[in-house]
């Protein structure tokens, strides 16, 4: 993955379109025999938040979770079509699950922290931990939760269980986790949807932060947060995807009827 | 009847069971420690018997029973847990994982006797072993096997979901899952569950009578090939002299040893299992 670089004059709150870091093309998902995707043809820009919208059971969770092969685990699970996530077939049969995994991070809507320390559940998922110094881990601790502007909440508590934390700070571990493996891309399912406003808003801003620095792809039920942080926006509806494209045009002028009708909050038959 | 009279006759009905229970524990336990208190004493403990167990102490056969639980426990518990990850992590098909279970469940309900007539035959008579307290540590091992196979399933059982999933998303593998987020619920499963065999298989006399101990004149063991003494098979030897008085107080105080050790596994184990349930609900 490049950046984009040069100068470009960018209206207030428009950012101008970026390379796909994520391209999902002709997706079918079924479990069993129930088709989840259709026809899912979607990407997902470089350096922003893009941002998955659609009422409950429209396949949302199911296609981030495809980005990561999440559902690989999953019974009954089949999948047609093709995902590439920087120029790789994700979908190949060669292509190494847990590593995708540690390019492609997730959160979960429930914040799941180990039954360890917090600086411990940063470190969890590093993979060579064991070669490097307590200094070099303290270091990665550090700067994974300055990222997630935990630190100056905890640093002085590293080796205090994480469960002690408030559920805000529990998900705002979680992402520190994910970004110490050190991903390009960061899937968050619904990250703020078990939180507090006060929680939602500091995830909201981290997200705002780490789009500098990482691909974001989040889904959410919640418009106004959608209006609030997403570049890029995707609808989805009964498995499909119904429209996409920046945050400006779907929410100023969306070229369907059911677009406008669910981001304004009014009453649709998705 | 009414809901009222219902309620309160099957509220007493288990008083009355629970209370029973607790009250027949309560006796046993009292008659033997009433008994058995007298013949404790410092050389009772420490000394060997002597005059068949009719004189001298229990040491040699509180070190014997130790020594085949304790390697039962060192044999059982990696048997048992690589059955349990097995079980839930590789066994995807479910009539497989019900034959599994259905085997599990009817080890556990083999008489202990079966399993000495099968050291016996197994080991004594075909690999021609002799009486030796490792194979009688192998027979409890295989004894206690679904017992610690069922607690360390459960505990694994009782791993969120969402602790694998969170792992697979940093990247991590099966294995690395295994190891990283299942073992050490699994471990701690499988160790109450471990206690709680031990228990029983302190106290069992059948399965090592013909294959691991003697009745008198043994002290510690050489090799593994040796047999040895154990408070079971040596109470009941005392028991059989039960016209000489002493040899009966010592059988009293033989029990009473014996029913100690079994208390602190038992307490082990229940509190390993309550620790685990407090854990996996926080």
């Amino acid at each position: 993955m490049t950046r984009s670089t040069g100068l470009r004059i960018i209206q207030p709150g428009a950012l101008p379109e970026a390379a796909a870091a994520v391209k999902v093309n002709d997706l079918n998902v079924w479990f069993g025999t129930a088709h989840i995707l259709r026809e899912i043809a979607v990407s997902f820009q470089e350096y922003r938040i893009n941002c998955i919208v659609g009422p409950s059971g429209s396949g949302k969770s199911t296609l981030i979770r495809s980005i990561n092969r999440m559902n690989d685990d999953v019974a009954g699970y089949c999948a047609k079509g093709t995902i590439h996530v920087d120029g790789k077939d994700i979908m190949s049969e060669s292509i190494n699950v847990a590593k995708l995994r540690q390019e492609v991070g997730m959160v979960f809507q429930k914040p799941c922290v180990f039954p360890k320390s917090i600086s411990e559940n940063v470190l969890f998922g590093m993979q060579d931990l064991k070669k490097l110094t307590v200094q070099e881990r303290l270091q990665i601790v550090e700067n994974n939760l300055k990222l997630t502007a935990l630190w100056r909440e905890v640093s002085h508590r590293l080796h205090d269980k994480a469960v002690t934390l408030s559920l805000g700070q529990q998900q705002r571990l979680c992402i520190a986790r994910t970004l110490a493996v050190k991903p390009k891309v960061v899937l968050l399912d619904e990250p703020t949807s078990s939180l507090d406003p006060v929680s939602s808003r500091a995830v909201e801003e981290l997200m705002l932060e780490l789009k500098k620095e990482y691909t974001i792809v989040f889904v959410t039920h919640n418009i106004q947060q959608a209006q609030r942080v997403a570049d890029h926006l995707v609808f989805m509806c009964n498995g499909g995807v119904i429209e996409q494209g920046s945050k400006q045009k779907l929410f100023h002028n969306p070229e369907k009827e059911l677009t406008r009708k669910y981001l304004n909050e009014e009453y649709c038959d998705c | 009847m009414s809901r009222e009279l219902t309620n309160r006759v099957f509220s007493t009905a288990t008083w009355f069971a629970a209370g029973l229970c607790g009250l027949v524990l309560f006796f046993m336990f009292a008659i033997i420690t009433w008994n058995g208190i007298r013949a404790i004493n410092f050389e009772f403990l420490f000394a060997a018997s002597r005059n068949f167990g009719a004189a001298g102490g229990i040491f040699y056969q509180i070190i014997g029973s130790l020594l085949l639980i304790l390697f039962a426990a060192l044999i059982c518990l990696p048997l048992a847990l690589g059955t349990a990850i097995f079980k839930s992590e590789y066994l995807h098909n479910a009539r497989v994982q019900k034959l599994c279970a259905i085997l599990v469940y009817g080890l556990n309900g083999v008489p202990s006797v079966i399993f000495g007539i099968f050291g016996l035959i197994f080991f004594v008579n075909v690999l021609q072993t002799g009486v030796s307290w490792f194979v009688g540590s192998i027979i409890l091992a295989i004894m206690m096997l679904p017992t610690v196979v069922l607690a360390a399933y459960h505990a694994i059982n009782s791993v969120p979901e969402i602790y694998r999933e969170s792992a697979s998303a940093l990247g991590l593998n099966r294995w690395q899952v295994i190891v990283k987020v299942l073992l050490p619920q699994a471990t701690s499963g499988a160790i109450s569950g471990l206690f709680l065999g031990l228990a029983r298989a302190i106290g069992e006399t059948a399965p090592i009578m013909f294959i691991a101990t003697a009745f008198s004149g043994i002290d510690i063991p050489g090799s593994f090939l040796d047999p040895v003494t154990s408070l079971p098979t040596h109470i009941l030897a005392l028991a059989q002299q039960a016209v000489d008085a002493r040899a009966l107080e010592n059988a009293w105080g033989a029990s009473l040893v014996l029913i100690s050790l079994v208390t602190v596994f038992s307490t082990l184990g229940l509190w390993g299992r309550m620790k685990l349930k407090t854990s996996s609900l926080r």
